[in-house]
């Protein structure tokens, strides 16, 4: 049971008591409903009649209890019907759109100019007041909702693969709609349902309050609250409990709804929030603790030492990262190479500060040398901190630019925005510097990108721009997350190409480069660390590494890439494991065809074949 | 008081004109008064039909607007208003004679043209005039002077000054349109904001000397009658019509506020005598017995009002026996004795019509259904909107319904509307029931002039209304208006003539 | 562009037709005579021939298509009729209701956009902690509070106990601005509060959403503040969802301010529609319902016109 289905268990337990009231109502030991005690109207609570007694002298508790009968009955019976319907006519209008949808979905439209108070009135003018002349209203009132819910849910599962594929396949189109599309949009469709009864109980309670829906002295809570607010100087308690009853069971709704859609949506959306936007001492400057006198060695930009990131979450911790250490030094370009889930992104998030609210570092020192010579303990920095070092000392690429990048602004202004953020230019200058920043990285026309919007590019020109965004302040590190893996390999090579010019033009900068593809960090990379489920494995000069592999696991990676007469991709066999099923000793071990008991006992220790390299294989004399 | 109308009318018609001078203050009290009173209406008028029936609302703003030949005082006496004299001449004719000095708003005097051409306009057949039919009786309206007006019928009539008190019989100006706003009453319409209120002013040249004491009316709407309340509390009006029940105690309880309250209006039951059931007398008398009229007075009207186990006539009323009115007094056992007797001994499921839209209706409707199954009637509530309740009533779509209404004046001849069966259709009274007996006394009452013969008349009527039952009076309802309590001069006129009231505001002055 | 807009602006057109075409055969379907209505006021029995009289004037005993094509033909000419019950011009009486009712929504949107953004947005910032728990509470109360249980208890409160405010009513604004403006006070906060909440909870997912786009932490790693990237980058990508709900939620209370109405005694169009209803006064119903329908599609179109404006990925010309 996850979290999101843990919290769904007070609202559900709620609203199931809710409902348990109700409908027990019959067996429940209430008094009559209808029978009234008119000389004791409007008298108190007593042991007889807990909430007291109405206008009429009539029991407010079974009244109540009853009364949500009626309201409920009308609302879940009215969701459902429409939902129903709605959702035929979404379905079709969705599939076969054209004509089919004009007669559906279209057509259900014209129920929404109609004010909703009319509509009702006139149903319930024309077949007389009454708990289904309400439910028919109410349908009607609610179906065009569901019908353009599901319209468009269904619009967008048409257009999958796996539906075109049936219709290429010949089947039905209701077979069609009822195995693929219905499952698809019934989460969205859930979550209406429980918005629908919600909104219902509040429409039939106005309705009642205008004398147009339940039919006394059948009770219902919208009759209770007109009836109340008559008297509301002689007895207010009888406006309180209803008006109670019906505000508690609605937000029991909208409570049970909410979560829902958090179980729902895997996603998980609404749980998130943000941590770095929380107020909460921000210093804006490098604290005391985060600085440090003098480098240790005169080349190094970067040195990770050790660092753990884990997640944190309700007081248990998960390692996702363990004791990693790279270091980057000026000029270099490092690349970080693993399959997913090996931590490699986590990592260069980290180096940044833009880890998940969720992940933190916890352990290891990670230093980083600013442009003043200073440094920066990254490790100590809060979000404040980590504002001034980012863009102009260390800089991020990431791996999506179609995401990354802000698809209602224009690309200039995005460029610009960086710019302006560590208050470099100014007025003119920025736009200058913008269009030199896009020409230099390769795109074309400038002048006319700039205002162009990002869906109006290409994959790679959003790439392009996005790099543009990431060396605008001339960093000192650049770490590219996967910059070419979305791309068509042509693009990927004109990328490549794009970093190599930049590295030519900018001599200083630091590169990590974090990807999956080994032909890629073969052409492009200085030194090579290896990660595996969240460890570094190997490390060491990029052709060393290549021409003789140390770690059975980086064995295995270049065997899988497919060269030039090769055509057998060797795949390794299994998948990384999960964070919180690690293997005991060398997480590698239950992959490794190497693999001996003493592997599987001890996290191996990491040995340094030369001086310049290291390995965390036991076994790393035997691999050639 | 109601026999004022035969003492005046009839007994004593010369001494009418001396009671118009009583009302004559001092001259020059008017010179500190002039204030705007503010009136909350309980609806805007649909429209300013000078004929139409277009309910009390829209009567407030006639009586403000517009005068008729006679009215009602303060005690319920009927009264000369344009007409200073009224009598019937040997011939059995009626001869109005009209007060001098009395203008229309546009300062032309007020003559027995006007009069004349006002009765044969309404007494057309596509006038609409409430008093349509009734005009219709008067073959001729002779004006041998400018002062004097005879108007002639086939038979003698006691009941036609009653007409011409009527706020919806007001005299109009010859040649005016029907929803003219050009009256002779004591206030000029200034401007409207249609749905929100209408705003008027004194009339300099009014009839009656020193009136109105008032600068002039704004009459704002206010249909909630919570708000109506609300809003005389918290001093944005000064005066409220159709006060509702529940606030009568608060208002009563607060030192800056009063209330004028009268039962007048009554609430009944009316039943479908055209089919099973309701069709049998029996039945509808064990109807009027099944039901504790004193727990609808206490749960419909919060105890403003009463119960009524016999026909719509006050106590007050020289028409009024005490030996009768108990005649539909609840009685259980009676009531289960004749469902048996009408072969019903187990009851029956019936269809009560009522309406939502009027609280009062619904809650007399409630108790009633809580007294019928009592007796083994099981009611079903037929309650929608007040025009399909108009619209089934008058079709008979019901087995019996609740009705709430006044008499048109305090003369029993205004229970007709709800009890002669030989009248069209209409969902005041029972669909379908044939009542002869009744009908022909009613004929009778209004041909006699004598007032015991009457009270004899309407006794031998309501002994055979109680018998038969064609309906059955259920409870009076008070009927209030509220003021600051610095409001002086505003009367509640009795009974059946509470929506009159308005007529006073001409007295009225804001303290 | 334009030809979009024009091929919208014919459908909304069809759209009204049916709209107005429905409504006017469904009054007839239901019970009650507008003539006997009328005449039958302070439940007095109305005299038949009167009736008769009068339906005669309204046009009521003519064939109902003829009815129906009188009354189409003099809304295209631009005449929505006269009231049956003081024959006033239909479409002047629209003109003078429909903007209180208007202003009302107006009022109540302003006020709830500028108190509904703010809080959603920090409410999704703190997301799971407890101020979040406490503004969804708070949303989820308010959204789930009858109108005509906050009106009644507002007026309780303001006019009759603490006495700040007037009962309810209206003063145009031309008569006295001041006193219109503590008129519209109650009705338009009433109306704002149940807004607020659905622009709240909008609101707060959107920027939920968005704080989960990469984009955002592309604007972080430009080393941006917090200020900046909040107002650029979440916030107006957020708004997009949530200007989207509010005009169609505005759209909704265009004849559906009813209760508010009611309660607070403003003489806005929806009041004008029950009563006309109430009263089967055709003409005026079918007009006021026609202009309903209007508003409420091209509100519909000008809120996809400035979605379209406000992101430029959607193409209008695709759909």
């Amino acid at each position: 049971m996850t979290r999101a289905q843990r919290k769904l268990i007070l609202p559900a337990t709620l609203a199931a008591l809710v409902v348990a009231v109700i409908v027990l109502a019959p067996v429940l030991p209430l008094p009559d409903v209808r029978s009234m005690d008119v000389p004791n109207r409007f008298a108190g609570p007593s042991a007889t009649h807990w909430l007291g007694q109405d206008e009429f002298g009539r029991d407010v508790l079974a009244r109540l209890i009853w009364g949500g009968r009626a309201s409920l009955f009308i609302a879940v019976g009215s969701a459902l019907a429409a939902a129903v319907i709605g959702t035929v006519l979404g379905l079709l209008g969705g599939y076969f759109r054209g004509l089919v949808e004009f007669v559906t979905v279209r057509a259900a439209e014209v129920i929404l100019c109609l004010p909703p108070l009319l509509l009702a009135l006139l149903v319930v003018t024309i077949l007389g007041a009454g708990t289904w002349p309400l439910i028919l209203a109410l349908t009607i009132l609610y179906t065009p909702i569901y019908a353009r819910v599901v319209y468009s849910a269904t619009l967008q599962v048409r257009s999958l693969d796996y539906v075109t594929a049936q219709k290429a396949m010949g089947a039905y189109p209701l077979r069609i709609l009822a195995t693929t599309v219905l499952p698809n949009v019934m989460p969205p469709l859930l979550v209406q349902i429980s918005l629908v009864v919600a909104s219902a109980m509040l429409i039939e309670s106005g309705l009642s309050f205008l004398g147009l829906g339940v039919v006394p002295p059948t009770p219902s809570w919208g009759l209770m609250i007109q009836a109340a607010r008559g008297s509301m100087e002689v007895a207010p308690m009888l406006l309180l409990w209803p008006s109670l009853a019906l505000a508690g069971t609605i937000l029991t709704f909208n409570f049970l709804c909410d979560r829902l859609q958090t179980a729902l949506d895997p996603r998980g959306i609404t749980a998130g929030g943000a941590l770095w936007l929380r107020g909460g001492g921000s210093r804006g400057a490098v604290p005391r603790s985060a600085r440090r006198a003098a480098a240790p060695k005169q080349d190094t930009l970067l040195e990770v030492e050790g660092m753990s990131i884990a997640a944190q979450n309700a007081g248990t911790s998960l390692e996702l990262v363990r004791r990693v250490s790279v270091t980057v030094r000026r000029g270099e370009t490092v690349a970080l190479v693993g399959e997913s889930g090996s931590g490699k992104s986590i990592t260069g998030l980290a180096l940044t500060g833009l880890l998940p609210d969720a992940l933190s570092i916890t352990g290891g020192d990670v230093r980083f040398v600013a442009r003043d010579g200073e440094e920066i303990d990254l490790g100590a920095l809060d979000e404040a901190g980590f504002r001034r070092i980012r863009s102009g000392e260390i800089s991020m690429v990431f791996q999506d630019a179609a995401a990354s990048l802000n698809p209602v602004l224009r690309i200039g202004e995005q460029v610009a925005e960086a710019l302006r953020a560590h208050g470099g230019a100014r007025g003119r200058d920025v736009d200058a510097r913008v269009v030199e920043l896009l020409r230099q990285v390769g795109l074309p026309d400038p002048e006319r990108r700039a205002r162009a919007y990002p869906h109006e590019l290409s994959g790679g020109q959003r790439q392009r721009a996005m790099i543009a965004v990431a060396v605008a302040n001339n960093p000192r590190l650049l770490i590219a997350d996967e910059p070419t893996t979305a791309l068509d390999p042509t693009i990927q090579a004109q990328i490549l190409e794009l970093f190599r010019s930049l590295k030519k033009a900018t001599p200083d900068m630091g590169l990590i480069f974090i990807t999956h593809d080994l032909a890629v960090v073969a052409e492009i990379a200085d030194r090579v660390t290896v990660m595996y489920a969240g460890e570094v494995v190997e490390d060491g000069p990029a052709d060393e590494v290549f021409a003789h592999p140390h770690h059975p696991y980086t064995a295995a990676l270049l065997a899988s890439v497919p060269e030039g007469g090769t055509d057998r991709l060797v795949a390794i066999p299994g998948t990384v494991p999960l964070p919180d099923a690690m293997p005991e000793g060398c997480r590698f071990a239950p992959r490794c065809s190497h693999a001996r008991d003493v592997c599987r006992t001890g996290s191996p220790p990491t040995s340094h074949p030369t001086p310049e390299r290291r390995t965390r294989c036991v076994r790393w004399k035997e691999i050639a | 008081m109601t026999g004022t109308l035969n003492r005046r009318g009839f007994l004593a018609s010369t001494g009418a004109a001396a009671g118009a001078l009583t009302f004559l203050g001092p001259k020059g009290l008017k010179a500190q008064e002039g204030q705007t009173l503010r009136y909350a209406l309980s609806t805007y008028p649909p429209s300013f039909d000078a004929w139409a029936s277009t309910g009390s609302a829209a009567g407030a703003i006639k009586l403000m607007i517009h005068r008729g030949l006679l009215s009602y005082g303060p005690d319920g006496a009927l009264r000369g208003e344009l007409a200073e004299n009224w009598e019937v001449d040997d011939e059995g004719a009626w001869v109005f004679t009209l007060r001098e000095g009395a203008f229309w708003h546009d300062g032309s005097p007020v003559t027995s043209a006007d009069v004349a051409w006002t009765v044969t306009e309404a007494q057309k057949p596509d006038s609409a005039a409430l008093f349509q039919a009734q005009l219709a009786l008067i073959t001729s309206v002779e004006t041998p002077d400018e002062r004097t007006v005879r108007m002639v019928t086939d038979r003698p009539l006691a009941t036609l000054p009653g007409w011409f008190a009527h706020y919806h019989m007001p005299i109009l100006k010859d040649g005016e349109a029907q929803d003219s706003l050009i009256g002779a009453g004591p206030f000029t319409f200034d401007s409207t904001e249609r749905g929100v209120s209408i705003r008027l002013g004194a009339f300099g040249d009014y009839y009656k000397e020193g009136l109105p004491k008032l600068g002039g009316i704004e009459a704002i709407v206010y249909a909630d009658e919570n708000l109506r309340v609300t809003a005389l509390e918290a001093g944005d009006v000064d005066l409220i019509e159709y006060v509702p029940w529940q606030a009568m105690q608060q208002i009563e309880d607060n030192s800056s506020l009063k209330l004028d309250a009268v039962d007048g209006p009554f609430m009944y039951l009316t039943f479908n005598g055209s089919r099973p059931p309701f069709d049998n007398p029996l039945v509808r008398r064990a109807v009027a017995h099944a039901i504790n009229r004193d727990d609808i007075a206490a749960a419909a009207f919060y105890g403003r009002g009463g119960s009524l186990a016999h026909l719509p006539i006050a106590d007050a009323s020289e028409f009024y026996q005490e030996d009768l009115s108990q005649g539909w007094a609840y009685d259980p056992e009676q009531a289960q004795a004749l469902l048996a007797e009408a072969g019903y001994p187990d009851g029956f499921d019936c269809v009560m019509l009522s309406t939502a839209q009027y609280g009062m209706h619904q809650s007399t409707a409630e108790v009633c259904q809580a007294y019928l199954s009592m007796v083994g009637i099981n009611v079903q509530l037929d309650l929608p909107e007040w025009a399909t309740r108009v619209q089934k009533g008058n079709d008979g779509q019901y087995d019996l319904a609740v009705m709430g209404t006044t008499a048109d004046n305090n003369d029993p001849d205004g229970l007709a509307t709800v009890l002669d069966g030989s009248l069209p259709p209409s969902f005041v009274r029972s669909y379908g029931m044939e009542t002869p007996e009744i009908s022909d006394l009613f004929a009778r009452a209004r041909a006699t002039f004598d007032l015991e013969e009457r009270i004899a008349l309407y006794r031998q009527l309501e002994e055979i209304a109680l018998e038969t039952t064609p309906m059955t009076g259920l409870a009076w309802r008070s009927q209030g208006y509220a003021m600051k309590s610095g409001i002086e001069g505003f009367t509640n006129l009795p009974g059946q003539l509470t929506f009159y009231s308005p007529i006073t505001l001409e007295d009225v002055m804001a303290g | 562009m334009i030809r979009y807009v024009a091929i919208r602006s014919l459908t909304a057109i069809f759209l009204v037709w049916v709209v107005v075409t429905l409504v006017f055969m469904l009054l007839h379907l239901v019970p009650g005579d507008p003539a006997e209505l009328l005449l039958s006021q302070g439940s007095i029995a109305a005299d038949p021939a009167a009736v008769a009289a009068l339906r005669e004037r309204m046009g009521l005993n003519d064939p109902i298509w003829q009815q129906y094509l009188d009354h189409l033909g003099g809304v295209v000419t631009g005449d929505f009729g006269a009231s049956f019950r003081d024959g006033a011009p239909v479409a002047e009486q629209i003109a003078t209701r429909l903007p209180r009712t208007l202003e009302i929504i107006i009022a109540a949107a302003v006020i709830a956009a500028a108190a509904g953004i703010p809080v959603g947005t920090y409410a999704a910032i703190r997301a799971g902690g407890r101020v979040d728990g406490f503004v969804n509470f708070l949303a989820s109360a308010a959204m789930s509070t009858p109108v005509f249980v906050v009106g009644s208890v507002v007026i309780l409160l303001f006019a009759q106990q603490l006495r700040i405010l007037p009962a309810g009513g209206y003063v145009p604004f031309s008569v006295d601005p001041v006193q219109h403006l503590k008129l519209l006070l109650m009705p338009a906060g009433t109306v704002a509060l149940a807004l607020w909440a659905v622009i709240v909870r909008m609101s707060r997912g959107a920027v939920l959403e968005v704080l989960q786009r990469d984009y955002v932490r592309t604007a972080r790693a430009k080393g941006l503040g917090r200020g900046p990237i909040l107002r650029r980058h979440v916030v107006r990508t957020a708004l997009i969802p949530v200007l989207t709900v509010l005009g169609l939620e505005m759209g909704t209370l265009i004849g559906g301010t009813v209760l508010v109405e009611y309660v607070f005694n403003w003489p806005g169009l929806s009041g004008y529609l029950v009563a006309a209803v109430d009263a089967r006064d055709y003409p005026e119903v079918v007009g006021i319902v026609m202009t309903i329908s209007v508003i409420f599609v091209f509100l519909n179109l000008a809120v996809d016109l400035v979605n379209a404006l406000l992101d430029p990925r959607i193409s209008l010309v695709r759909r």
